[in-house]
């Protein structure tokens, strides 16, 4: 359990890239039907008479395969319990099929939880890139870590 | 159609209801949050949540889909969003629990440069108790009423 990295781990300033996730156009339609199935988000064809040209991913879908990445990141690294949300989510740029996205973290603050000493917050800045190195989402969070026992 | 002109600040809305099965809970983390907690009960049952939860962006993406399914009832001219101003997880939401929503319009403002205009709401998702279990505040673009019409 001490191998795993705890709130006092944490280092303000702190910077890490990490991830590689391949969008494909059924993925994005698929999660669409489910959660946000608006027309440029299920179709090719809507989508070029849309605003955005083309179909593009549901921006929830972009910001599900950020945590994706961070899980596939950190699972079984870190001795994070969850999130207490998030603020400044800005959809950058659309995302499209066939584009590759990988993420950019940097840890911008940090303080002891006061109602549950065991725990701490980290505010960590998330930036979402596609293959071109062009930012498509960005947020920051508000992550929950376990703090190591006292001696 | 309702376009960005019909919107005004202070004007609510009840966004529908949906049920979170286990089966839908542990297939969406499965997918995109896999943390011990999202996909394995007896894990869950251990952890500091006491029992299986739903990712938050899992209450977001239910969030997404009741308000898209609102739009159409009003036949609104939403062209997507530029972001969410916060988000907050408020309480765990559990297998069985029914999330409904309600909206409220805080702020219009027309784009500068775009035939459209932003509209800022809070939205709060509710379990069955009445516990606000999501609150966001987030933005939606909307289409311009055409010229002649205006």
């Amino acid at each position: 359990m001490t191998g795993l990295i705890h709130w006092e781990d944490i280092e303000v300033g702190q910077v890490e890239r990490f991830g590689r996730y391949e969008v494909s156009a059924e993925e994005i339609v698929e999660y669409a039907r489910q959660f946000d199935p608006q027309p440029f988000h299920l179709d090719e064809e809507a989508g070029r008479h849309s605003i955005f040209g083309g179909l593009i991913a549901s921006g929830w879908h972009t910001a599900a395969m950020l945590m994706r990445m961070i899980c596939d990141h950190a699972l079984g690294n870190a001795a994070t319990v969850g999130a207490v949300g998030f603020d400044g989510l800005k959809w950058l740029t659309p995302v499209r099929p066939g584009d590759v996205l990988s993420v950019e973290t940097r840890a911008v603050d940090k303080a002891p939880s006061r109602s549950r000493p065991e725990l701490g917050s980290v505010k960590v800045e998330n930036r979402v890139f596609n293959q071109h190195g062009v930012a498509v989402m960005m947020l920051t969070s508000i992550a929950l870590y376990r703090r190591r026992p006292a001696r | 159609m309702k376009y960005f002109e019909d919107f005004r600040v202070g004007e609510t809305d009840e966004l529908g209801s949906y049920t979170m099965t286990e089966a839908e809970i542990v297939a969406f983390a499965r997918k995109y949050d896999p943390q011990p907690f999202h996909v394995d009960p007896q894990a869950a049952r251990g952890s500091i949540f006491g029992g299986l939860i739903a990712s938050g962006w899992h209450t977001c993406a239910i969030l997404m889909r009741l308000s898209v399914e609102a739009a159409r009832r009003e036949h609104s001219a939403a062209t997507g969003s530029p972001g969410v101003d916060s988000c907050r997880w408020l309480k765990p939401v559990r297998p069985g629990d029914t999330l409904s929503g309600r909206t409220e319009v805080l702020d219009t403002q027309p784009s500068r440069t775009k035939p459209f205009g932003f509209v800022r709401r809070r939205v709060e998702m509710l379990n069955q108790r009445g516990d606000v279990v999501l609150s966001i505040v987030g933005i939606s673009m909307y289409r311009r009423r055409p010229e002649p019409d205006r």
